[in-house]
Formats: structure tokens, C-alpha cells, sequence
């Protein structure tokens, strides 16, 4: 047998498909499929949550302080806030709920309505806050979202982001934080409706506490002064871009032609928290 | 704030090893070709005898490796075709140069030889056995062996 060199003609090992043609299906099928899952598994919440049990609230609540480290001895901050809450219970459906005010020291200004009536303000939001009407205003806020159960929601919600991601990718994967930042700003087109439902649960509070809407927007105001430029930011983010919430709040304020008065000061206690 | 700083982190990453995967591939593949037509006319087979061969003067085991790496976006990509099935593209043109790259380099190494018979591929995957799965990088050693027959007596 003669040995004749003969070149291969073709690459019939690899295939010929461009990587960035596969890479754009993959992803696009994958976040479909994605997306679908999660808007069923959204729906289903919708439905299951009105049925969850005041006690299975409550042990999910006592998971949550735990997991936050929350301190059961009260700070003086944390009395008076609780003073401003108990004040507005008053006016609620189940004026029997307990609530609880928690500070949590944190340069973020935000609040979180957990379940179980735990409502935790983040230390930054107390520091930005110049009157007890805007706290007031915020607590009344996370009241409406225990008023919608929207806790229970966002909670479910964020349950099945996670879920998903870390089923399809593991931990902590780059893969589950693109999913997350993906499928989170899906989320936010829910939570924004919510938003302004609690928003005007605020004002509806602030009113019956102070007969007034001073405070209603001002912390809001300063938010949005601070955040200025970066409404690209909040594509990920799971509040509305503050200047909207800001405008739905004047108009039902000017709608209801509410009176705007001089706002009450910060008690002692809540000044020069840390 | 920090999602998106992971966002930005991840899809850099993703380019990087789109733009500088790619290229390395390109270059690699050329360079394959270019000493493959240089290679041609050394036979190259995988069985024991070497017909017509008539007398063996010397022989000698040859071989050559080569270890390749993929790169973000081809885990990528084969991370998504984990989810879905089918065949994993990304890795096919990996496997291909590794071997190519093992069998070029053992024809180097039987640099002047006659006909190199008795050949095998095997390949060997590195990280294999790794515990930490994120973290391990994802290797194959492709290794080429065989006899080197001459028909002189090599020094």
C-alpha cells in the first residue's frame, strides 16, 4: 500500500454555527422560559396568599428577626417611633394587630414591612427624616403594605427569584445575579401598582393622625434631589423612581384639597440616631 | 446599585472572553493549518506494521500534549446548552485543537522519521475531581503517542 498525503478538505469536528447565533437563543429561549415560570408562579401567589394563617405569618416573622439580628431590648429611637405607629393603628381594619418598630443601623435610607407585623426602619431613613410627620408618613406607608399583604406577596415574589436562579445555577453564580437583576426589574412593574397603593395608605393615615399633609412628600423630595441622574439605576430597583411617587402623592393631596400646615419637630429621641 | 455593578462585572467578563477567546481560536487554528500542510507528507497511522517498510532500523516512542482552556463566554455558552441539551459547540473546537495541537507537536518530536505508527489520541479532562465546581477551570489535555520508525540509525 502506497501512502498518499492528502489534506482535509473540511472541519467536520466543530461545527459551523457562529458561538454569538447560539449564544443569543440560548439566552433569549432560556428567559422566556424564565419569565413564563415566574409570572404563573406570581399569579399562583396572588391567589395562595389572602389564605395564609395569621400563625404561619407570625412564624415566618419570628424567622425574619432572627435572620435580621434584631435586638429585642428597645432603643429610646425605637419607643418613640413605636409611639408614632400605635398612634395610627387606631384608624386600621384589625386595629388589634400588633406591629413593631425595629431600628436597624444602616447608612441606606429605607424601610421593609416584614411579616408578622415587624417593621424595620434602616437607621439612614430616621437620620434624613426632619419631622416626626414624614416618619409618620413612612410608617403609615409599610402599614398599607401590611393593609394590601403585599409583605406576603413580595416575600412569595422573592422567594421564587431565588429559587429559580439558584435551581438553575447554583449560589452564587455570576449567572443568578444576571437572572435576578433581569427578572427583578420584571418585578418591579408589580411592585410599583403596590407602591402607590401603600403611598396612599400613607397619606390616608398622615391625614387622620395630623389633619394635614405637611411631610407627605417632603422626605420624598429630598430622595429625589439626592438621586438625581441616576434614574437609570432604578430599572433594577424595586421602588419607583421617587419623582413619580412624589407627583401621584401631590395630586391626591390637591384632589382632596388636604390642607398643608407647619410639620411637627423630631422628638429628642430620634435626633442623632446613629 | 450593587446588582448592577454585578451585571456590569459579568457581561465585561463575557466580553472578555468572547473578543479574546475568539482571537486566540483564530490564531491557534491557523497556525494548526499552516503546520499541518508542513506535516503532510509524514505518515501518520494507527496501525502496528508499517507496510513496505522494509527494514527498521530504529524506533522510538514519540509523543506530544497539549493542555487548552475555555474561556468565560464558552462556559458560558455551554453552561445555557447544559440547561436545554444538545450538542455543546462551544467545546467541540477546544477538543479539536487539543488533539490537533497534541498530534502536530509528536510529529515535531519525530522530526526526520519515516513513519510514525501505532498512534493514539487519549484526552484527560484537568479539572476533573475538583470540589469546588464555580471556581475550577475547565481543561483538557489532549495527548498524541506512537512509534517513531527510521530507517537509518538515529545518533
Amino acid at each position: 500500500m502506497k501512502f498518499t498525503p492528502r489534506p482535509l478538505r473540511d472541519e467536520v469536528n466543530v461545527s459551523r454555527e457562529h458561538p454569538l447565533k447560539e449564544f443569543f437563543l440560548l439566552v433569549g429561549g432560556v428567559s422566556a422560559v424564565f419569565l413564563a415560570v415566574f409570572l404563573i408562579l406570581g399569579l399562583a401567589l396572588d391567589y395562595v396568599v389572602p389564605h395564609i394563617s395569621p400563625e404561619l405569618e407570625d412564624r415566618l416573622g419570628k424567622a425574619y428577626v432572627t435572620a435580621f439580628d434584631i435586638d429585642e431590648e428597645r432603643s429610646p429611637a425605637e419607643q418613640r417611633l413605636q409611639e408614632l405607629l400605635d398612634r395610627l393603628t387606631g384608624s386600621l381594619e384589625e386595629p388589634d394587630r400588633e406591629y413593631r418598630v425595629h431600628i436597624i443601623p444602616s447608612p441606606e435610607a429605607n424601610a421593609l414591612a416584614l411579616p408578622g407585623g415587624h417593621i424595620v426602619i434602616l437607621s439612614g431613613l430616621v437620620r434624613e427624616a426632619d419631622s416626626e410627620n414624614e416618619l409618620t408618613m413612612v410608617l403609615g406607608h409599610e402599614l398599607g403594605h401590611y393593609q394590601e399583604r403585599d409583605h406576603l406577596q413580595g416575600l412569595g415574589r422573592g422567594l421564587v427569584l431565588v429559587f429559580l436562579s439558584t435551581l438553575l445555577f447554583g449560589a452564587d453564580s455570576p449567572l443568578s445575579s444576571l437572572t435576578m437583576a433581569l427578572l427583578g426589574s420584571a418585578e418591579m412593574q408589580f411592585s410599583q401598582s403596590q407602591e402607590r397603593r401603600a403611598d396612599e395608605w400613607g397619606l390616608k393615615l398622615l391625614l387622620a393622625e395630623y389633619g394635614h399633609a405637611g411631610g407627605a412628600t417632603s422626605f420624598f423630595r429630598r430622595m429625589e434631589e439626592k438621586e438625581e441622574g441616576k434614574e437609570l439605576l432604578y430599572f433594577f430597583s424595586t421602588h419607583p423612581f421617587p419623582k413619580k411617587r412624589i407627583e401621584a402623592i401631590e395630586r391626591a393631596v390637591r384632589e382632596g384639597k388636604h390642607p398643608v400646615k407647619e410639620k411637627a419637630a423630631l422628638h429628642e429621641a430620634l435626633t442623632g440616631v446613629e | 446599585m450593587e446588582s448592577l455593578l454585578d451585571l456590569v462585572i459579568f457581561l465585561g467578563l463575557v466580553a472578555l472572553g468572547y473578543f479574546a477567546g475568539s482571537r486566540a481560536e483564530r490564531r491557534h487554528y491557523r497556525s494548526i493549518r499552516e503546520r499541518e500542510r508542513k506535516f503532510l507528507t509524514q505518515p501518520a497511522v494507527s496501525f502496528g506494521k508499517f507496510q513496505g517498510q522494509e527494514t527498521v532500523a530504529d524506533a522510538r516512542l514519540v509523543s506530544g500534549s497539549a493542555v487548552i482552556s475555555i474561556d468565560y463566554f464558552k462556559r458560558l455558552l455551554a453552561g445555557l446548552r447544559a440547561l436545554v441539551g444538545g450538542r455543546v459547540k462551544s467545546y467541540e473546537s477546544l477538543l479539536d485543537r487539543a488533539r490537533r495541537e497534541a498530534l502536530l507537536r509528536m510529529k515535531e518530536k519525530a522530526a526526520g522519521a519515516d513513519a510514525i505508527v501505532n498512534l493514539r489520541i487519549e484526552t484527560t479532562s484537568i479539572s476533573k475531581g475538583s470540589r469546588n465546581r464555580n471556581n475550577s477551570v475547565s481543561t483538557v489535555e489532549a495527548l498524541a503517542y506512537g512509534t517513531a520508525l527510521y530507517r537509518r540509525k538515529q545518533a
